[in-house]
């Protein structure tokens, strides 16, 4: 009977090639008893051969004898004789364990040459796999680069390799009239609450089948090994299929990755619009802080849609603001709202004139502008971000700004917040009454400029009117946001 | 690849099992652990396929385990640099594709893929030649170069090359073999 190292030494003095060996190796295990001496001793044994076999094969002369032997010797297995040319190419090699052997990596791509040396081409190392080149396989134990755990959890790119994908991707994309477009989850898409907070008057979401209103079935979902219900915001998934033509989309939230991806089935059961797009909280590479620098996509042709601004510090000209679901009670609560909340009041958010359907005018607005082929510029050059500004000032475009009882006398009247978001939607605001003023922003009726205003025949409206201006894309009409007379006068 | 090897483990074993089954218990204890699981010097173990031997039990102080070194033939398999496996793919992005070898996955990033063939996005993401004739998507097999493995704890990660001769796609998803 034979035993391994009969083998191994049959097969080194015989040249013959590796598919025989196969077939020896399998006939052996087939006939025979295991090898019967330690495990460690064998590993070791077949390590050091296959080593030596590979120095051997790096001689010039040897390769040209064994490539003439196994032609000749196995005229039954001719296909062989390439797959024996291809491995001789390449240094067999089995340091795997975890202690590394040094120097004994093989480096660069494997070169198409005669076989008889090894073309050492410097590889760039794009992303590093388990711990790997993805490219030539070598051991690579550094942290540089950006870890895209979303695609695999093993997954390192190099920053070469990022910029080299993102302008790959933008071109390919540009080219299917695309842009990139992240999407939050909580109150953007979403609501989810813990089912220990559903409150009494909430009971009835707890109902199954025919016990729920017609609405609820197909948008409410109770997800029991979560311990919580989930809510899809209405017209979400005609948002997702008409945005899908016009964007690639991500979703990013910072909720935990499960999570995420339970969200992600909900939202897109059949895995067509995020596979290997759901960046969860793991995935930041700064706390508390989302970013664009784990999406594989140009920054000047993505859009964000999220309803907080502040995890976005470094991209806020990318971002569009939406206005909060708040479905369940303990959402309404969790942001200090004394309101009965949409599930209490048994209503919703309605589905054709709601958040998601308007911004979603906004989306192809900004699309078809982006895409307009009256543009004198490549689309190379073209910035989403300049597109947005430019379609934000044109809503409150021509108005003139004064506020009344709205900033503190204390402050910087310019760095409030409601003068900010006015100048962005276009406006002008001013300290001063004079003729040129359109609207007085107060918030009681019965101060001086509010007075003048209703004598001028400007606009009085509250300060939520600039909100829903900016949450809306559009002016509103001002007689829907009155101001009233302060209680205490 | 396959390999047929005998090792040895210390299994601890309980009293209750103290009995006329006790060798049973211990087999099947046996193969409760060890099948299925992964170690970085012999790869994975597949399946045990015979008890070579099993020594004296030692009690141990302090409890009533007893613990009985236990010899036993397995097969195990583990990938080699250098080696052509085939294998199934589970995963496509713009990045490369998952594939799985038995228990082990092996990512082939898109570098590794031949320039000819292109990430297609959509239902059903794939790389495809120019002309459409080859296709690798979910559930395709590939035969494909293993280049690069690597050890964890309980896992083996390798990373592969289907850019050479005679490599790629061998059946297309839901086609007869």
């Amino acid at each position: 009977s034979f035993t391994f190292e009969t083998i191994l030494v049959e097969w080194k003095r015989g040249s013959k090639d590796w598919t025989s060996f196969v077939d020896v190796l399998m006939s052996v295990v087939a006939d025979s008893p295991p090898h019967s001496s330690s495990s460690d001793d064998f590993a070791t044994l077949l390590e050091a051969e296959l080593d030596a076999i590979s120095d051997a094969s790096a001689d010039p002369e040897e390769v040209a004898e064994g490539e003439d032997g196994g032609g000749g010797g196995d005229g039954d297995e001719d296909d062989c004789d390439l797959n024996f040319k291809s491995v001789k190419r390449r240094k067999v090699e089995l340091s795997d364990d975890i202690v590394e052997t040094p120097s004994s990596s093989s480096q660069g791509e494997p070169a198409k040459t005669s076989g008889l040396s090894l073309e050492k081409i410097m590889c760039p190392h794009p992303g590093v796999y388990a711990g790997m080149c993805m490219r030539c396989g070598q051991k690579m134990d550094d942290e540089s680069g950006v870890a895209f755990g979303y695609i695999h959890k093993n997954l390192r790119l190099a920053n070469d390799e990022i910029a080299r994908v993102r302008d790959k991707d933008l071109k390919k994309l540009l080219g299917q009239r695309k842009l990139y477009l992240v999407l939050d989850l909580d109150h953007t898409l979403l609501n989810s609450a813990r089912l220990l907070d559903i409150t009494v008057e909430e009971g009835y979401l707890h109902g199954q089948g025919d016990a729920l209103p017609d609405s609820l079935k197909s948008s409410l979902y109770r997800l029991n090994w979560m311990q919580m219900m989930t809510k899809l915001r209405p017209f979400v998934h005609t948002f997702l299929k008409e945005a899908s033509k016009m964007f690639e989309m991500y979703i990013y939230t910072m909720g935990e990755r499960p999570y995420a991806l339970e969200m992600a089935k909900l939202l897109d059961p059949g895995d067509i619009y995020f596979n290997s797009k759901v960046i969860a909280q793991g995935d930041c590479t700064k706390r508390h802080q989302k970013g664009l620098d784990v999406v594989l996509g140009q920054e000047s042709a993505v859009l964000i849609l999220d309803d907080t601004e502040a995890v976005w510090g470094k991209h806020k000209e990318n971002l569009i603001l939406m206005e909060r679901y708040h479905f369940f009670s303990a959402s309404c609560k969790q942001f200090g709202f004394k309101c009965k909340s949409l599930s209490e009041l048994r209503s919703d958010e309605s589905e054709t004139e709601g958040a998601l359907a308007s911004v979603l005018k906004s989306l192809q607005r900004i699309h078809s502008l982006f895409f307009d082929p009256e543009r004198k510029d490549g689309l190379l050059d073209r910035d989403v971000r300049q597109v947005l500004k430019t379609v934000r000032t044109d809503v409150l475009k021509g108005c003139r700004l004064v506020f009344s009882r709205v900033i503190p006398t204390n402050s910087q009247a310019q760095h409030h917040h409601l003068w900010k978001i006015a100048e962005q939607l276009g406006a002008t605001c001013s300290n001063e009454l004079d003729p040129s003023v359109t609207h007085v922003v107060s918030m009681d009726a019965g101060t001086d400029k509010s007075r003048w205003a209703v004598k001028e025949k400007k606009f009085l409206v509250n300060p939520r009117w600039i909100e829903a201006s900016n949450y809306l894309w559009q002016k509103q009409p001002e007689e829907n946001f009155p101001v009233n007379q302060a209680k205490n006068k | 690849m396959f390999f047929h090897i005998v090792l040895e483990r210390n299994m601890q074993l309980h009293p209750r099992h103290f009995g006329r089954d006790l060798r049973d218990k211990l087999v099947s204890k046996l193969m409760k652990d060890v099948e299925g699981t992964c170690s970085g010097r012999h790869g994975f173990i597949v399946a045990i396929t015979g008890i070579e031997n099993v020594g004296k039990g030692l009690i141990r102080d302090g409890t009533g385990f007893v613990t009985f070194p236990v010899k036993y033939q397995c097969v195990v398999f583990r990938p080699f640099k250098g080696e052509i496996v085939e294998a199934v793919v589970t995963m496509v992005n713009k990045m490369g594709f998952f594939a799985e070898a038995g228990p082990v996955q092996i990512f082939v990033s898109n570098h590794l893929i031949p320039d000819d063939m292109e990430f297609q996005s959509g239902d059903v993401p794939n790389y495809t030649t120019s002309d459409g004739s080859v296709k690798i998507q979910k559930e395709s097999e590939v035969r494909l170069k293993i280049i690069g493995t690597r050890v964890d704890a309980t896992e083996i990660f390798c990373i592969g090359t289907i850019k050479d001769d005679f490599l790629g796609v061998i059946s297309d998803p839901g086609a007869n073999p």
